[in-house]
């Protein structure tokens, strides 16, 4: 340790000082330094600021932390899903060995789907998702923080975490840099960067590449990532329970019951513990509560945004199970609940500080109403099989909106309460 | 109701059909996000909330007067055969309709102009010029040859007059209370006013893409 602090005391005049010789990129210096030690600069302890250790480095360490759980699930989901398709095509003849796999295992690898394999597989898929994610969201962050003349801020590090976990195990790195740059630039750096933006950054490049290429993030055949170079299993279809569900029709004989037709192929446990094709990381409810009960409990993210989320789902589910109709429309709340990416858009995504109502009243408002809207594009819209994001993005326009209308009725009471 | 407008075709002047239309002008078919009509007073009075909403007001009511007033004109003057109760049965004057638009336009905005001025003149020293501009605003007379184009009926119209300029409003409500947000944000110099705005509409209008493909007959 001793040694790397000599290391940078040493660099440290080489940028700190106004006129020193590397002063242009001192905000990518003092990132690196404060990454590996406390910063010995600091508020001085009297004032009337807060004085508080959770600063914003420990704020997305928390988030960073919570977002554990489903990141290895990620991994193992996504190696698990590819042999389970590879087994039921039974096609292991001819498997080619990407990178990683050749790395480990040598030539002439033949998966037998194990633990082992499972999870290099996994890790072979999702590392250069974040490894991409990270690299061009930071590089971009650091460029901006140069150009400004501000240190860089941490709040990509939740963000590119984030983006890897929704997208698809089989999305090409390409698409997946282009919507990190679109987000990072015209969704948070034009605001002015970390702590300014309008609508949540990870969603947003979601969006993008929802609209831009619709082919490699929607329909049947993206969930299951295939093995590289060969694509032994391209064109494997494996819908995920949300296309499932909304493709059903009801035979005129039968009772119109989505949620039993569904279990025949996912049995609820199944979509609670995850083991279904769909984005990488948002599968399992299991990991994302164990990331919520850590959200929570640290105070990070908003109990009341979620458990209002979880209501309006609840309400939205209610109301569309009144209509005597088929498909999706019976689905059951519990359903909703398991199914697709609502509970880590919920948990990860609506409960994002900056885009969300400050409000308490406000919360509730907008926990509710993406609950309900969640519900109703899943079932209501058939051009999206899942609400959740475009849910949420929704409500981040109206979330100063709701804030304003909450603070005048404050206003307005108080005033007639003091006369 | 609502299972009524999605399953099948309902009576287009049945309560479930005029819903569905409100439903489909505000949300689906926003008039600004959708069809980017009334830019330009949208951009300029979004600063504030208060004055959004008075604008967005003054935007409902003449919306809600002058489609329906347009259809009248419309339907008993200028269509083809419209003149028959007149004894001239083969005149078409359909080609006068973006006059007659604009009168009736400019009418009612005089009238609200006149109103506001009376009744509440903070709210007119905020609107300032863009009250009178509202006559020229795309997203009135866009309404009022929509309902020309789709061939609504009485009700369809004031309906779709009353629940565009909702559609409207809530646009620009929200606009607004993000700009009040953004006041204090460290927006690039140059990018700063028009520059963000323009950014957040599109942002805007990819979120309201989230109703865009609800089929409502």
């Amino acid at each position: 340790m001793q040694f790397l602090r000599n290391l940078i005391e040493k660099q440290r005049k080489l940028y700190h000082a106004p006129d020193a010789k590397l002063h242009k990129i001192w905000p990518l210096m003092d990132a690196g330094e404060t990454f590996l030690f406390n910063p010995d600069s600091k508020t001085p302890d009297q004032g009337p600021q807060v004085r508080d250790y959770v600063d914003m480095k420990r704020v997305m360490m928390t988030v960073i932390f919570a977002l554990v759980p489903c990141l290895l699930w990620s991994i193992w989901n996504t190696g698990a899903q590819h042999f389970a398709a590879i087994a039921s095509m039974g096609a292991a003849e001819g498997y080619v060995a990407g990178w990683m796999q050749g790395l480990i295992f040598g030539d002439g690898y033949a998966p037998l789907g194990t633990a082992t394999d499972i999870i290099v597989f996994g890790l072979q898929q999702m590392l250069p998702i974040i490894f991409v994610s990270y690299f061009v969201g930071l590089n971009i962050e650091a460029l901006f923080a140069v150009w400004r003349k501000e240190e860089v801020s941490e709040g990509y590090l939740v963000s590119g975490l984030l983006i890897a976990l929704i997208v698809p195990p089989s999305i090409p790195l390409w698409q997946l840099a282009l919507s990190v740059a679109f987000s990072v630039i015209l969704v948070k750096e034009v605001f002015g960067g970390t702590g300014m933006n309008v609508f949540n950054v990870a969603l947003m490049s979601r969006a993008f590449l929802f609209f831009a290429y619709p082919a490699q993030i929607s329909g049947d055949f993206v969930w299951v990532a295939g093995n590289g170079p060969t694509k032994l299993i391209d064109g494997y279809s494996a819908p995920t329970p949300l296309a499932l569900g909304s493709a059903y029709q009801v035979p005129e004989e039968a009772a119109k019951d989505v949620s039993s037709y569904l279990h025949e192929s996912f049995s609820w446990s199944d979509m609670f513990f995850g083991s279904i094709p769909g984005s990488a990381g948002e599968m399992s409810v299991l990991c994302i509560l164990l990331g919520a009960a850590l959200l929570i409990i640290t105070g990070i993210g908003s109990w009341r945004t979620m458990l209002a989320g979880v209501i309006g789902i609840f309400v939205g589910a209610a109301i569309l199970n009144l209509f005597d109709y088929s498909g999706l429309y019976s689905l059951s709340a519990m359903d909703h609940l398991v199914m697709g990416g609502f509970m880590f858009g919920i948990v990860f995504m609506a409960t994002d500080p900056v885009t969300c109502p400050e409000t308490t009243k406000g919360k509730w408002i907008y926990g509710l109403l993406i609950g309900i809207l969640a519900a109703l594009v899943r079932v209501v819209n058939p051009a999206y099989p899942e609400g959740t994001m475009l849910a949420i993005l929704l409500m981040n326009a109206f979330a100063p909106t709701i804030d304003y209308f909450v603070t005048q009725a404050n206003v307005r009471r108080r005033r007639k309460r003091l006369g | 109701m609502i299972a009524l407008m999605l399953a099948q075709a309902p009576d287009p002047n049945s309560l479930a059909g005029l819903t569905g239309l409100a439903m489909k002008a505000i949300f689906v078919e926003n008039i600004l996000l959708a069809f980017f009509l009334g830019m330009c007073s949208y951009l300029a009075v979004s600063k504030r909330v208060d004055t959004a909403l008075g604008l967005g007001a003054a935007v409902i009511f003449v919306l809600t007067i002058t489609v329906p007033v347009n259809w009248v004109i419309y339907n008993f003057i200028l269509r083809e055969g419209a003149l028959s109760w007149l004894g001239m049965p083969d005149t078409d004057l359909t080609y006068l309709g973006l006059i007659f638009y604009i009168a009736v336009i400019a009418a009612m905005v005089q009238i609200v102009e006149m109103a506001i001025d009376k009744y509440s003149q903070t709210l007119y020293a905020a609107l300032g010029i863009f009250l009178p501009l509202i006559a020229v605003n795309c997203a009135i007379l866009g309404a009022s040859l929509f309902m020309q184009e789709r061939d609504y009926s009485l009700a369809q119209s004031t309906v779709f007059g009353f629940s565009s300029g909702i559609g409207w409003a809530l646009a620009i409500i929200s606009m607004a209370a993000i700009r009040q947000k953004l006041r204090t944000a460290n927006v690039p110099a140059s990018l700063r006013g028009l520059g963000i705005t323009f950014i957040v509409t599109g942002l805007i209008a990819m979120a309201f893409m989230t109703f865009s493909g609800i089929q409502i007959k």
